[in-house]
């Protein structure tokens, strides 16, 4: 084995999960995630997302296939690989009685961290996540945010070289949304870390790779430009301003262009479908130079085909139109 | 939230790990939830009431009639209604230490840098400690109580035999119950199959031959062994069989744990 390659920080091989014969949560996934990626788990209810990151962590066994962490097997007592792990799950909860100071001591305990390097380390956990004023406070008395904060800190008492965070932003108000992804842009410096969320703009703010489930299949996994690139290159909206009569007259005359494909006017708004072999910086010179000519003014214009969610929407609903023929399909077709 | 989340800046020199500190966290905190849950005190307050009742009712008796009361043949009668009416909350204390936690609780405690084998140890000997220590300081009340209230036949050593034979049998109950609490994907379903096994093999227990100890006859012969006839061979094999259920209920448990989805 060459001793200078990259050991992968989570590999999986044909990972599949059914859940007592009943359900198929996740079906022959292979995925390998480099150190320093910050990858978007990305995929409707019920895809998977969440029993895929439970059988990375060991909380699950899977029915076949297997989990590879750091490079050693993931197992249920593969408590070693855990301690280089920092977890926050979906809804996370606290035992009953417990204030931050004595629960971020319990979770440290729980990674094995002697007291005198956890005490200070859970100290200057809780201040960074302002919980200084509630740390003598009931857990179970806090509200969601608060909540957030402190899962946070217990996913950073043992200074994890993975972190694993199960839609971070779930139920977060604006301001808490936008500080917990501020902070995942931080921790991305850092760490390698694995992000679920049914948030696309989250996952296109703050990941670089990504990877789709769907029906607990994976039916993405690259990094998010390819993710966004590879779904209707070369489709723009642009919105104007001026006469609509000017407006009509500019259509009619970009829809005798060959190398656009459609273009369509909703009020304002243009969206033009350009072909997908063509140079888009030409036709989109054309474009301008008849907007020019009628005198119209650009208020914005955005590449649609570039936008994650779109991408991720075109992607699964391709994926569920494909049926049975996926299965025949050649290894490199995807 | 409320307020922004800076990213922790840390100068502090790597972290090193101690291999058994998971294990006594979670021991010292199920022990510490343990002794505040309701199905503890229920069952602490619950025996002590009837214990000091039953010994004032029966100190009155001898009083107001004069009946001589034998404090062998009271005091056994009492551990034996502690043990056997306080049953039913020790099966709920015991099954439901694990079960209860299935899901996200565990989540969160199982996703952290602890073996399934440790977790399991841990929450097995902080409820055989509860359970155990709780039994033996109501007993040693109990027996306290008789002496002074009561006609007192009892022998020290006697009362010894006899509190540690029912709290061998008490550890193995408390062993099958969190090994059931494990292995079962509820608590409510791993409390029914501990009630049905613990009838079911107190029931073929006694069909077995007089010379096999088995808890029934142990709690018929605790008049005697107050009185300090006991037998030292036999309660040995007692010791025996009961450590024997409890190692076979830590290698179920610890094994089934492990294979089990949480």
């Amino acid at each position: 084995m060459n001793e200078n390659a990259a050991v992968m920080v989570v590999e999986t091989s044909h990972l599949t999960k059914i859940y007592q014969n009943r359900q198929i949560a996740l079906n022959d996934v292979s995925l390998a995630i480099e150190p320093g990626s910050v990858l978007g788990l990305l995929g409707p209810n019920g895809a998977g997302k969440t029993t895929f990151l439970r059988l990375i962590l060991g909380l699950h066994r899977p029915t076949a296939g297997g989990a590879k962490v750091f490079g050693k097997p993931m197992t249920p007592n593969a408590a070693y690989l855990r301690r280089r792990i920092g977890y926050i799950p979906t809804n996370p909860q606290f035992p009953k009685g417990m204030t931050p100071i004595t629960y971020l001591d319990y979770m440290a305990r729980l990674f094995g961290i002697p007291a005198n390097e956890r005490k200070p380390r859970l100290a200057s956990l809780i201040r960074a996540v302002d919980l200084l004023n509630n740390s003598g406070d009931d857990v179970t008395t806090f509200s969601l945010g608060m909540t957030a904060r402190l899962a946070v800190a217990a996913s950073l008492i043992n200074e994890p070289d993975l972190l694993i965070w199960d839609e971070p932003t779930h139920g977060l108000d604006i301001e808490a949304r936008r500080s917990m992804l501020e902070l995942i842009k931080r921790l991305a410096a850092e760490k390698t870390l694995i992000l679920s969320s049914h948030n696309l703009s989250d996952v296109d703010e703050v990941c670089n790779h990504a990877a789709v489930l769907s029906h607990g299949q994976l039916i993405f996994q690259g990094s998010l430009q390819d993710l966004k690139g590879r779904i209707r290159k070369n489709h723009y909206e642009i919105d104007l301003e001026g006469d609509q009569k000017s407006v009509s007259k500019a259509v009619q005359q970009l829809r005798t262009a060959s190398d656009i494909r459609q273009v369509v006017l909703r009020q304002r708004r243009l969206e033009l479908m350009l072909s997908e072999d063509v140079l888009n910086s030409g036709i989109m010179a054309h474009v301008m130079t008849v907007l020019s000519e009628h005198k119209l003014t650009i208020v914005s214009i955005r590449s649609i085909g570039q936008q994650t969610e779109q991408a991720y929407l075109d992607l699964v609903e391709k994926e569920e139109s494909r049926g049975f023929t996926r299965l025949y399909q050649p290894a490199d077709a995807a | 939230m409320d307020a922004a989340i800076p990213a922790p800046t840390t100068s502090l020199p790597p972290l090193t790990f101690r291999r058994l500190l998971p294990y006594w966290a979670v021991l010292q905190t199920d022990l510490r939830q343990t002794l505040r849950s309701w199905v503890y005190r229920l069952w602490v307050v619950s025996s002590i009431l009837a214990a000091v009742g039953y010994l004032l009712y029966r100190f009155g008796v001898h009083r107001e009639a004069g009946m001589i009361q034998s404090a062998s043949v009271l005091t056994s009668d009492l551990l034996r209604g502690i043990v056997l009416g306080s049953m039913a909350l020790i099966v709920v204390l015991t099954v439901s230490s694990i079960a209860s936690e299935r899901g996200t609780l565990a989540d969160s405690i199982l996703s952290r840098g602890i073996s399934r084998h440790q977790y399991f140890m841990a929450k097995w000997h902080s409820r055989t400690l509860a359970v155990v220590v709780t039994f033996m300081m109501i007993a040693g009340l109990v027996l306290l109580g008789s002496s002074f209230l009561l006609e007192e036949d009892m022998t020290f050593m006697g009362s010894l035999m006899a509190v540690l034979t029912v709290s061998i049998l008490l550890a193995a109950v408390v062993a099958w119950g969190v090994t059931l609490g494990a292995l079962a994907h509820s608590t409510v379903i791993g409390i029914t199959v501990m009630w049905i096994a613990l009838y079911g093999v107190g029931f073929l227990m006694t069909l077995l031959p007089t010379s096999y100890p088995s808890p029934d006859r142990v709690l018929k012969r605790l008049p005697y062994m107050l009185q300090g006839y006991y037998d030292l061979a036999a309660i040995g094999e007692l010791a025996l069989a009961s450590f024997g259920m409890m190692f076979l209920a830590a290698v179920v448990g610890m094994i089934g744990f492990s294979r089990k989805d949480v």
